[in-house]
């Protein structure tokens, strides 16, 4: 009796020594915050003062009864993530599909399309914003072609593809290595039969390799959302916002809001909105994936 | 017949597809080469080739940023990061997934569901939370804030892993006289090294190149920046001299990109199998 205590007390004891030091340090670095972000989220504070005052859901009724940065950033971020979703996942299926043919170069290939990703996305929008700033000029003169002589970071419509675009350029060999793994669990023999059985490239395509890519597409789709949602590094250091503060996300508005404008409750506020939409919205992405995924 | 049609279609295929791999890689290129160029070379022709390779930027770089130091910054945080994100997780993982009770699932929950978070709806409370535990304004400090912020990933890829472990294993070492610790780091842990691999790459990847955190935490003195803050600010002051932008970009990406071309292999292959798994 007491020495079954004794084990259940000992095997107790090592299940808090494993388990305690992870709890504590995602404690520190999320729920406290996160607890605290709510508390502020109802105050007014400007982050000096001792006190901030307490304001109940004054903040979020400001924000949406009309603060035309908060809608103009967040209508930014789902034009961005939608666009960003779609195009960096079709890309990368054509391109893995493209990069799965035993082709002499193949491991070249993968690396050269994997660099970008590995550099800092704040580095990334400094190195396009040269390009764009600069080397555009060179280019022009040398080729007289008229794309080169747009101003493509300083007018709102094309400063947005600049960011879409340099983005895609940055983590699509991540993308890209995902689904050239997932193409290697497609058996080469269903293949095989459908082009016994006169299916087309096309048609095989459609029907055998898109179907059982689901579960890498799942993940690629869930990966692309949460990294489009919080866009922020590439912007800051490409475009800064501008032209005109055409090109703010929510998080880079909420970072203006809290870090330069010192109106820390009212930022707070829009972190935990922020925080609710990609609740949201992942947990219906992955439903939604995971369902087909079964049905496929 | 169709084969030669094929071949003759699949080198025209390989050919593009370079040629595309070139021209993605172009912007880099020219990066590098205009580190290379003086002030007036880069006004006049952003395109051309150095007319001679001139280095002085790079020693300009080095001197004004304290290019070693950044370096020893950069390595100590994703040091210290990385070892503890490891530890922890690894060991927390492997005992939520061998217990059975409610309160496992509960904990491994709590333990996954950051991953949702995003860190600008916490970053204001998180630079409080680490100015109360003395954690800002050092690289240390810097270092252990990234336990807890890389750690949910990193337990949830061991726990679907080590869920794949027959608990036989356990039970044989437990009967020959191993339990705790030295069960974990002699039997499980060896067993976990391919998951081990994909969890280093992803957060090496991630915590020496990350910025938002850095920028909060250890921005005030130059003696705590990192490479990637380094050359942000750097460019800001330097907006039109191009040349040591450039050159600042190369320094801070440069050990990166050797660490990519002798890993090369293993990075792909441990994204493939942390991003697929997970």
């Amino acid at each position: 009796m007491l020495k079954t205590l004794g084990k259940q007390w000992r095997e107790k004891f090592e299940f808090g020594i494993f388990t305690l030091p992870v709890l504590i340090c995602i404690a520190v670095a999320f729920y406290i915050p996160f607890a605290m972000t709510i508390r502020y989220s109802m105050t007014k504070w400007n982050g000096i003062s001792k006190h901030p005052k307490f304001v109940g859901l004054d903040n979020f009724k400001q924000i949406f009864s009309g603060d035309t940065n908060f809608s103009d950033a967040a209508w930014f971020t789902i034009k961005y993530a939608v666009l960003y979703i779609v195009i960096v996942n079709v890309l990368a299926i054509l391109l893995a599909v493209l990069l799965d043919m035993k082709l002499r170069s193949t491991s070249w290939l993968r690396a050269a399309f994997f660099i970008p990703y590995i550099l800092s996305l704040v580095i990334v929008g400094f190195i396009w914003k040269f390009i764009f700033m600069q080397g555009f000029n060179s280019l022009g003169e040398s080729t007289g072609w008229a794309i080169f002589d747009l101003s493509w970071l300083g007018t709102p419509g094309l400063a947005f593809i600049s960011i879409l675009g340099v983005s895609i350029w940055q983590s699509i060999g991540f993308y890209l290595v995902i689904y050239i793994a997932g193409l290697q669990s497609v058996p080469e023999d269903l293949k095989e039969a459908a082009t016994v059985d006169g299916a087309g490239p096309l048609r095989r395509f459609f029907s055998i390799t898109l179907p059982l890519l689901a579960p890498s597409i799942t993940i690629s789709v869930f990966m692309a959302l949460t990294n489009s949602i919080k866009v922020f590094d590439v912007i800051l250091s490409l475009t800064g916002g501008g032209p005109g503060g055409t090109t703010y996300s929510i998080a880079y508005d909420i970072y203006r809001d809290t870090f330069q404008n010192n109106l820390y409750g009212y930022g707070t506020a829009k972190a935990l909105i922020l925080f609710l939409a990609v609740l949201v919205v992942t947990i219906i992405q992955l439903t939604v994936f995971k369902r087909r995924e079964v049905e496929a | 017949m169709t084969t030669k049609h094929n071949k003759a279609g699949k080198i025209i295929l390989e050919v593009i597809l370079v040629l595309l791999s070139l021209l993605f890689l172009y912007p880099l290129f020219l990066t590098i080469i205009n580190s290379l160029k003086s002030f007036g070379e880069v006004m006049t022709d952003v395109i051309a080739l150095p007319q001679k390779l001139t280095f002085s930027n790079y020693a300009y770089v080095w001197e004004f940023i304290n290019y070693p130091r950044l370096f020893l910054n950069n390595f100590i945080i994703t040091g210290v990061g990385l070892l503890g994100i490891v530890f922890i997780s690894s060991i927390a993982a492997y005992k939520l997934a061998r217990t059975k009770t409610r309160w496992s699932g509960v904990l491994y929950f709590l333990c996954i569901m950051p991953m949702l978070i995003p860190f600008q709806s916490i970053m204001l409370t998180v630079l409080q939370t680490a100015k109360n535990l003395n954690l800002s304004e050092s690289t240390w400090g810097l270092g252990l804030l990234y336990w807890g912020f890389g750690a949910p990933l990193a337990v949830f890829i061991y726990h679907g892993f080590v869920k794949g472990i027959p608990t036989e294993i356990d039970e044989s070492a437990t009967i020959d006289g191993a339990s705790g610790f030295r069960l974990f780091f002699s039997v499980i842990f060896p067993l976990l090294k391919s998951v081990t691999t994909t969890i280093v790459i992803i957060d090496v990847m991630w915590i020496w190149n990350d910025f938002l955190l850095p920028l909060l935490m250890v921005n005030g003195s130059p003696e705590t920046k990192t490479l990637t803050l380094a050359a942000y600010t750097f460019v800001g002051q330097y907006t039109s001299d191009w040349q040591y932008a450039m050159t600042a970009m190369v320094m801070a990406v440069l050990p990166s990109i050797v660490v990519f071309i002798f890993l090369q292999k293993y990075i792909v292959k441990g994204v493939v199998a942390g991003a697929v798994k997970g």
